[in-house]
């Protein structure tokens, strides 16, 4: 039987005096969506980051695609993690951006891929991100995605600022994820959970 | 890579560059002013100015390296960049270390202008800034990616650095007295090596130890 996709076992992280995740255990296979629910502060977004090989947990283990998660430094490149709010260079117009962003990942793209994904995700060119709204960092991420092709996308509240056509975009991008590889999302919205995930796993009973 | 992306967004935003441009001309102006018109007085000055002024300006714009990630919030996308996190530090060394050879160059400028420095001399000046530049930058981009998640990075960083830092601007400062008071060129090329040996070495025990300092 294959390794699963994504391995955490017996994960304790803490913060401080204060312990966010308790020896927590989650198997992710490919082709799963796995929705992480809970209360705020149940350390959902923490082990999304423990998941991305961001933070090291004090004890238990994480393997990714059946490996070390400490021993995949060159295929990094195979996980995107999209954090709420998403992450970008103000100062950089959006299809600046995604170039940089793909350049550092070892993927350079042409200006006109990058105008390509945001014109699927509807979004204007030109424009600096600074001017972006909340909606429309959401969907830079998701052309960001679209691009850089992940096995592994984690994603940190993805369904919020988003509007109706946006929200598809996600569905949409999410199934296409799932189909070679896995997602895992972070998501207080039970709803979203049931129309996007195969699974959903309630953290709060975990921690 | 890193570091072409540093110097664009430095570029658009300035605020860096502005800062420590702006410090050194004011560190320039007020020890000028202090040390008096003597020409004497200011030779002897002004090695130790020029690295004063380049060791604290080096802090700004070592700060300013890691701010990039810290005010965008883009530190874990470049931690998720594939390939070894010591290619993170070495962008953004090299991305300081541009900026501080520019710096220190301009510095250069100044210094001579103001206290005597023999720019007849320059390649030899030119040498120690880049050999005490290096120095420098490379313990100063260590410390300031050590600090970067903590609030009150700007103080540690300084309290960090500059203990770490004093056996390099010792060496520069000497090498640059000696190219200043026209001493014998071995006598230079011994802080030279000095400075070399500091490079080597603290170079070396950056890159090894980043990985484990930059991590959560």
């Amino acid at each position: 039987m294959a390794d699963p996709f994504v391995e955490v076992q017996n994960v304790w992280k803490r913060f401080g005096r204060q312990w966010v995740l308790r020896d927590l255990s989650l198997a992710v296979e490919r082709g799963e969506v796995v929705a992480l629910l809970g209360p705020n502060g149940v350390g959902k977004t923490t082990l999304l980051r423990v998941i991305a090989t961001l933070i090291r947990p004090q004890r238990g283990t994480v393997r990714l695609f059946g490996k070390p998660a400490r021993a995949l430094e060159a295929e990094r490149g195979r996980i995107a993690l999209v954090a709420n709010p998403p992450a970008f260079y103000r100062h950089l117009s959006g299809e600046e951006n995604l170039e940089q962003a793909l350049a550092l990942a070892g993927r350079p793209i042409a200006r006109a891929e990058a105008l390509e994904a945001m014109a699927r995700v509807g979004l204007p060119e030109g424009r600096a991100v600074a001017a972006y709204s909340s909606g429309m960092r959401k969907r830079l991420a998701l052309a960001r995605t679209l691009l850089a092709r992940p096995q592994l996308l984690l994603l940190d509240e993805p369904e919020t600022a988003l509007d109706a056509g946006g929200r598809e975009e996600l569905v949409r991008v999410i199934g296409e994820v799932a189909r070679e590889g896995a997602v895992v999302l972070a998501t207080h919205d039970h709803g979203f959970a049931a129309e996007v995930a195969t699974r959903s796993f309630a953290m709060g009973a975990q921690a | 890579m890193l570091a072409l992306r540093d110097l664009r967004l430095e570029w658009r935003g300035r605020a860096g560059l502005l800062s420590a441009f702006s410090f050194i001309a004011v560190v320039l102006f007020i020890m000028g002013i202090a040390f008096g018109p003597d020409e004497a007085n200011l030779r002897r000055a002004g090695p130790g100015v020029l690295w004063v002024a380049l060791a604290f300006a080096g802090s700004m714009l070592a700060s300013r390296a890691w701010a990039l990630e810290v005010e965008n919030e883009t530190l874990d996308d470049l931690l998720l960049t594939p390939g070894s996190r010591e290619w993170i530090y070495v962008g953004k060394l090299l991305f300081l270390w541009l900026l501080m050879i520019v710096m220190g160059a301009f510095l250069l400028v100044l210094v001579a202008a103001w206290f005597y420095l023999p720019l007849a001399a320059w390649p030899q000046l030119f040498v120690t800034l880049v050999l005490g530049g290096t120095g420098y930058t490379v313990i100063a981009a260590f410390y300031a990616g050590l600090t970067v998640r903590l609030r009150a990075r700007d103080v540690l960083l300084y309290l960090l650095v500059f203990p770490m830092i004093l056996p390099v601007v010792l060496a520069a400062v000497k090498a640059t007295l000696g190219i200043a008071f026209g001493a014998e060129f071995a006598e230079i090329v011994s802080w030279w090596k000095l400075l070399g040996v500091f490079d080597v070495v603290y170079l070396t025990l950056c890159v090894l130890l980043f990985p484990g300092v930059i991590e959560g």
